[in-house]
């Protein structure tokens, strides 16, 4: 019912009065002329009022005469008649040529830029690119080449295999395919030598192509080099026509490696504690522009800060440039506790621990560790900790003439 | 004048029998409004009436509605009757209905 009355109200209707000896009459031939009425009622015995389309109000006059009623209007409803009325009015026409310039206008700019597809690292490069293009929230669409900017990121952008931006509505998406980075190959028919990657003592070493140089038990330094792909001939005196072959060195070197971190023991631990006041920060926030609101200072003086958006979102999910930014900073308290000689050393060991942890090569084994207290001639106490372990310390070198 | 002619002949012309749609209507166990010119009414409650296949309206007072029909006169009473929508094949009653009565 309530879409019968809305079609009525957009096609415009009349209330009218009949008045008449013959009203029924009226009636049947407007009912027969496919002049739509509605809601008739009767007033007294001599009128009605009733409802008619706009069309049907204009072919009513034949019918009126035929009857002998005359027909008044009472009021005229619905929006052809709102429109006529608005029409007048110079301030509404300002106000709608108004709407549709920003409304075309609005719908040429770019208000959102979407990467997609790639990693964290690529993600400033591209920003640089697109930057250097002129192409930024707000720009206009115009003059913009989605090609040429696609094929500047895959040339300047490294391991990027392809590119693709598109230009949807207010949307510029950038899709990137990140390409593989191609693993170092170790071509097996070229010469290679075996050189130490760490300082170490060498534990085991077992060679499968190539001239050793070192032998177990010995220290070598970075860099050293411990088996050469050049093989010398040994025995010149039995003859054979070679002075010295190249090979490809194989082999693996299990080297002891030493990791040392030290670190002042802190006697004492600052402790950060929230105390859970806090404080908001509003920014009105128009693209990427941010305005502060007024409000009041932040009255804590060492606090956290977080922040997120709050971004209007219009029909259909569409995220509109304008927003707030809140900021919520959280006081905090810094409780300075004065720590026993024990906890002071754990503490001092954990984050040392931490450190050399990071350090470490994966594939190692920890075959020993220790932990020294010292002074210094300043009386303050450090820590260090040794990590002693065992890991193959080849790594591959082509043989340079 | 011409159209005065026209309606009593179509009247006199109808009245002897059923007509022979309504005829092969019977014998194919259609139901007669479907094709005959019967009148259709469908009450909803009590405050709406649906009529269909009338001719036209006799009579419409404060609390009584009159409609010609192929099958005589159908009168409808009751208190604040209003008639909602009138096209040519069908209109809708509304109001608080007490009768419905047929030949009246």
């Amino acid at each position: 019912m309530f879409l019968v009355y809305l079609w009525n109200y957009i096609r415009g209707y009349v209330i009218i009065v009949v008045t008449g000896k013959s009203i029924e009459r009226f009636i049947n031939i407007c009912s027969r002329r496919q002049i739509l009425l509605w809601d008739i009622e009767r007033k007294d015995h001599e009128s009605a009022v009733m409802k008619a389309s706009l069309r049907g109000f204009r072919h009513m006059r034949p019918a009126a005469k035929k009857s002998a009623c005359r027909v008044r209007i009472v009021k005229k409803c619905g929006f052809p008649f709102v429109l006529a009325r608005l029409r007048k009015r110079r301030g509404f026409k300002i106000g709608f040529a108004i709407f549709v310039f920003l409304f075309l206008i609005s719908t040429s700019i770019i208000w959102e830029i979407e990467i997609t597809g790639c990693k964290p690292e690529q993600v400033p490069g591209i920003m640089k690119i697109l930057e250097n293009e002129r192409v930024k929230r707000g720009r206009f669409k115009m003059g913009l080449d989605p090609k040429k900017i696609a094929q500047e990121i895959v040339m300047q952008v490294d391991g990027i295999a392809w590119a693709g931006v598109e230009i949807r509505g207010v949307k510029l998406t950038v899709s990137i395919e990140d390409s593989i980075s191609v693993p170092k190959l170790i071509q097996s028919n070229q010469p290679y030598n075996i050189v130490a990657e760490r300082d170490g003592l060498i534990v085991k070493m077992e060679v499968y192509a190539g001239n050793a140089l070192v032998k177990e038990g010995d220290t070598v330094r970075k860099g050293q080099l411990l088996v050469s792909g050049k093989i010398e001939n040994q025995r010149p005196d039995l003859g054979g026509d070679f002075g010295s072959k190249e090979v490809h060195a194989l082999g693996r070197v299990i080297a002891r490696t030493w990791y040392e971190s030290s670190l002042p023991v802190s006697m004492e631990y600052t402790q950060r504690i929230k105390t859970g006041n806090e404080h908001k920060t509003v920014y009105l926030k128009f693209l990427d522009e941010k305005i502060k609101l007024p409000g009041k200072k932040i009255p804590f003086e060492i606090y956290e800060t977080s922040s997120y958006d709050k971004i209007l979102t219009g029909p259909f999910g569409i995220k509109l440039p304008i927003g707030l930014t809140i900021e919520k900073s959280f006081e905090i308290i810094e409780n300075k506790i004065d720590l026993t000689l024990d906890e002071a050393k754990s503490i001092a060991e954990e984050t040392v621990r931490q450190k050399l942890a990071q350090r470490l090569p994966p594939d190692s084994r920890i075959v020993d560790e220790k932990i020294n207290f010292f002074e210094s001639d300043s009386g303050q106490m450090y820590i260090q900790i040794v990590i002693e372990c065992e890991e193959d310390i080849a790594g591959f070198e082509p043989v340079i003439e | 004048m011409k159209r005065r002619i026209y309606r009593i002949k179509r009247e006199s012309s109808k009245e002897p029998g059923p007509s022979l749609g309504e005829k092969l209507a019977r014998i194919f166990e259609i139901p007669e409004d479907v094709v005959g010119s019967h009148p259709r009414v469908t009450a909803i409650g009590r405050g709406e009436v649906l009529v269909e296949n009338f001719k036209g309206i006799m009579d419409f007072k404060d609390g009584m509605i009159r409609i010609s029909t192929n099958n005589g006169v159908i009168k409808i009473t009751g208190t604040n009757l209003k008639i909602r929508e009138i096209t040519s094949e069908e209109m809708i009653i509304g109001g608080k209905i007490s009768n419905i009565d047929y030949d009246a």
